[in-house]
């Protein structure tokens, strides 16, 4: 895949922000009942799925962060053109136009999130983690896409283009927000109404 | 509503600057946009903008030794937002000022306002005006941080910005309320039942 730099990186920007903005006008305002629930019996609460995301922000953010910094001289290019590799994590990712994911995939263990993590601490590292992706995904423009590389967690002796590593990790995202959006949804019908009228008399 | 009547109601409310008064210091602003988490002025650099807030909300922090910060003032329309104190002494600022959402403002520099400001008296005494504001501002917030509990403190914040629970990062209202996030989520579990 080819992709217009700054075409990319805007839509990349976007899309952090739609995530961001759900966390902080949304997620952030529910009771922690609500974010521990399990919705069925092997399957992650909202904030299970949320600190899954966080174990991988803690080791991509200060990598992208490091990697950008070290690259200043390269200037950005036009164009970025994704690797066979990169491209292939992407699609694996990546979620079809219903939301909902193609196939299950196990998490590796170092990634499997604690049964009951303390949702006030996930909530809080969820949104900064979102925060740093959004003002990476602005300090990429300084450099090229192409040739800053990023050791990816599963195998760090395998370095990805930087385009392709922003693109996996916001499809990481969005595909495990997907998750919790599903686990919330049940209680959602249930007590949400409740809760709004609860805020608005406060 | 165009960005110059926003700025404009504002100040006549104020203070009802003369007509050619207030053409004037129309005239020295320029649109500015910026995304979330933009930081508007660093700390040890000296403050030379100041921005009229039309959409968005910005924070005003102080950086301590050990990285923790502490949010002084969130700023969100109509208001101005910059550090206040470095902007108008020109001295360099011991404070930080950075977006918190997507943001858009009128921003105009030092130089035009005091240009401005040595010409039109009227100008002069509408900026005194707001600074008398700001001051009885800060004054009111020094009473708040030593006299009022961390829920006092939180019910106040509360009252008079209700809609920043819903749009900011729960952390910087901690920050401002100098609780830590898991102090500040036990008050909000409190104050909504």
């Amino acid at each position: 895949m080819k992709y217009m730099t700054e075409q990319l990186l805007e839509g990349l920007h976007n899309q952090a922000e739609k995530q961001i903005s759900n966390a902080i006008t949304d997620w952030q305002q529910l009771p922690y009942e609500m974010l521990i629930a399990s919705p069925g019996p092997g399957r992650w609460s909202a904030i299970q799925c949320l600190e899954h995301l966080n174990s991988y922000g803690r080791y991509y953010l200060p990598q992208i962060k490091k990697a950008i910094q070290a690259n200043q001289d390269k200037s950005p290019s036009q164009f970025f053109k994704s690797g066979w590799l990169g491209n292939y994590f992407y699609s694996l990712m990546n979620l079809p136009n219903d939301g909902k994911p193609a196939r299950k995939m196990q998490s590796p263990k170092n990634h499997q999130p604690a049964p009951f993590p303390d949702p006030s601490v996930v909530m809080h590292e969820f949104i900064s983690q979102l925060e740093t992706l959004g003002m990476l995904i602005m300090q990429a423009k300084n450099v090229d896409l192409n040739q800053v590389k990023v050791p990816i967690s599963i195998a760090t002796f395998i370095k990805l283009k930087l385009g392709d590593v922003f693109l996996f990790y916001t499809a990481h995202i969005s595909r495990h927000m997907a998750q919790a959006e599903r686990a919330l949804g049940t209680w959602r019908e249930q007590e949400y109404p409740m809760l709004k009228n609860m805020v608005k008399t406060a | 509503m165009d960005e110059r009547d926003q700025l404009r109601n504002f100040i006549a409310a104020v203070y009802p600057l003369p007509l050619m008064d207030m053409e004037a210091f129309l005239s020295i602003w320029e649109p500015f946009q910026a995304k979330r988490k933009t930081l508007l002025s660093r700390e040890g650099e000296k403050e030379r903008h100041l921005y009229f807030v039309i959409e968005g909300i910005q924070r005003v922090f102080y950086t301590g030794d050990d990285e923790r910060d502490a949010t002084i003032v969130f700023t969100y329309p109509p208001s101005f937002s910059g550090v206040a104190d470095s902007f108008l002494t020109q001295t360099s600022s011991r404070f930080s000022c950075e977006t918190l959402t997507p943001s858009s403002f009128l921003k105009t520099d030092f130089n035009q306002l005091d240009g401005l400001m040595k010409v039109h008296h009227e100008i002069e005494r509408m900026i005194r005006i707001l600074t008398n504001h700001a001051f009885s501002g800060v004054l009111h917030r020094i009473v708040e941080t030593q006299c009022f509990t961390a829920e006092e403190k939180f019910r106040s914040l509360f009252a008079r910005s209700p809609h920043l629970l819903n749009l900011v990062p729960h952390k910087y209202i901690a920050s401002y309320l100098g609780v830590d996030a898991t102090n500040f989520s036990k008050m909000l579990a409190k104050i909504r039942i």
